[in-house]
């Protein structure tokens, strides 16, 4: 009983049964029958006399150390876990097998060499290769302030003698457009080189790459596509020009259409008024013409919402003094 | 099938007719009962094939039944349909799951370890032979009897780790539990 007093092996205590052994052998520690103690040179006198070490468990004190009989990952060895498990499906009016030559326990996975203590003195040892976070960065938006770029990447390790996993090659790199210096015909060129690869609700780019064998290769082949996009969408050339109003990506009110016939139709009303002649500025300057650009702006570039409709409509109604 | 009537014989096709296992019913295929029914171009050209229901039975990792004398493991006690019920893997690894590669690497180095090791060790394997893959670590267990010299013992699993990590490049640990006997789980 004493051996449970131990706080580090005391979470270790389970047994798995399925069935409950009639006589409560957790207060039983079995001991191999010995024949003799080892003899170093391991020379059979007369007749073979097996010479088998005592189990370790016998030779076990309460306060042992666990780190120094389970330092690392090991099988489940029952001369040195002095525990009375059993495991098995028992036979009929029978108990589960014991511990020694159990291949079900050895078959298992065994966490014997994680007690707490040696997690925290595991982790006490690594704190010595670990530096600490800097404390200037304690916020999400100052590390994205900071750093703007986010490099994602993985590494397998598998079962098996080999290192390389083809999986482990892809790179991604994402960034929001707000943090590069592009102006207006710079954000809308970039946006149209990248395509897919830019979310308009978050502002994020990302760029994923796997053409190249090597992971330092496709880091280094994404650095070079944001270069080039930065610089390309900077550059104007010459058949940007010829940029056609099917080829908008919004809707701009200057120069249209609408804007060319409002016009038309306001000077055809002040002309057959016959009022005193009024020019192109000021009736671009007029409110109610201001009014009846924004909603225009609105309904195509946001699509035909209520509000915008009525806006339409109020505005149409002012500009044409119909109320 | 020969159809009554006609001269040429083809062999009769093995079927498995549809029986109840276990018991020693023969079906007669169908060539014969053309031959029963009394046509007599077919009663000498024709020979049926009896197939009966102990051929159909299953005898994979399965310990056949005695007189109450053979000692059995827990491990040879149980056949394969036990497995995830009441008996573990005997190979653990990670290539089985999905997305993972080697899966086909690691079960023909399993194969070839078990007979390595099943000769390496003669008459002294308790039971079978339990491989674990940690990262790229192979960890064999093994149950033995003291069959052998402590000597000698050592002797044959340093060989075995020396040979094995030469041919599979990577660690190989080896690790023992010595019985003096056959652990037996019941008499069958």
């Amino acid at each position: 009983m004493e051996m449970f007093q131990n706080p580090g092996l005391k979470k270790m205590i389970f047994s798995i049964q399925y069935h409950q052994p009639s006589t409560w052998e957790a207060s039983l520690i079995e001991v191999q029958p010995v024949k003799t103690e080892s003899n170093k040179t391991g020379k059979t006198s007369g007749k073979s006399r097996k010479q088998v070490l005592n189990p370790r468990t016998t030779k076990m004190t309460v306060d042992q150390d666990w780190m120094s009989v389970y330092p690392a990952a090991a099988p489940f060895k029952p001369s040195a876990v002095p525990l009375p498990i059993r495991m098995g499906y028992p036979v009929e009016k029978g108990v589960p097998m014991a511990k020694d030559g159990n291949l079900e326990l050895i078959k298992i996975p065994n966490f014997l060499h994680l007690t707490p203590v040696a997690i925290k003195k595991h982790c006490g040892v690594l704190k010595d290769f670990c530096t600490e976070w800097p404390k200037a960065l304690d916020s999400d938006e100052k590390c994205e302030k900071h750093f703007p770029i986010e490099i994602e990447t993985s590494s397998y390790v598998s079962a098996g003698p080999s290192l390389y996993n083809p999986k482990a090659r892809t790179v991604t790199l994402k960034i929001r457009l707000s943090k590069l210096n592009l102006n207006d015909h710079a954000k809308k060129k970039f946006i149209r080189l990248v395509g897919e690869r830019y979310c308009k609700n978050t502002d994020l780019l990302t760029i994923t790459t796997d053409r190249c064998p090597l992971q330092r290769q496709n880091y280094d082949y994404t650095m070079y596509l944001l270069t080039v996009l930065y610089h390309e969408s900077w550059k104007t050339e010459d058949w940007e020009k010829k940029k056609t109003e099917a080829d908008m990506e919004e809707y701009i009110w200057e120069k249209s259409r609408s804007e060319k016939n409002i016009l038309k139709t306001l000077l055809q009303i002040k002309a057959s008024e016959k009022t005193a002649e009024v020019t192109q500025e000021d009736l671009l300057c007029s409110e109610e013409v201001e009014n009846y650009k924004k909603s225009v702006v609105a309904l195509k570039n946001e699509g035909d919402t209520k509000n915008n409709l009525s806006h339409y409509k109020e505005a149409v109604k002012k500009l044409l003094k119909l109320i | 099938m020969s159809r009554p009537g006609s001269n040429s014989w083809e062999a009769p096709v093995a079927r498995v007719c549809p029986c109840i296992p276990g018991t020693g019913t023969r079906v007669m295929g169908d060539c014969s009962q053309a031959a029963v029914a009394g046509v007599p171009e077919l009663l000498s050209a024709c020979r049926g094939l009896h197939t009966s229901a102990a051929c159909c039975k299953n005898r994979a990792a399965r310990v056949r039944v005695g007189k109450g004398d053979k000692p059995v493991t827990y491990e040879q006690a149980h056949p394969p349909h036990y497995i995830a019920h009441r008996k573990g893997w005997l190979s653990l690894h990670t290539s089985n799951l999905d997305g993972e590669q080697g899966a086909a690497e690691r079960t023909v180095e399993d194969v070839f370890i078990r007979k390595f090791l099943y000769g390496t060790f003669p008459g002294c394997l308790a039971d079978e032979v339990v491989i674990k893959r940690r990262a790229n670590q192979l960890v064999i267990c093994m149950v033995v009897l003291q069959r052998l010299a402590p000597s000698k013992m050592y002797f044959l699993v340093g060989y075995t780790e020396a040979l094995l990590s030469a041919f599979y490049k990577c660690p190989v640990r080896l690790c023992l539990q010595t019985l003096p006997a056959k652990q037996v789980y019941k008499y069958i």
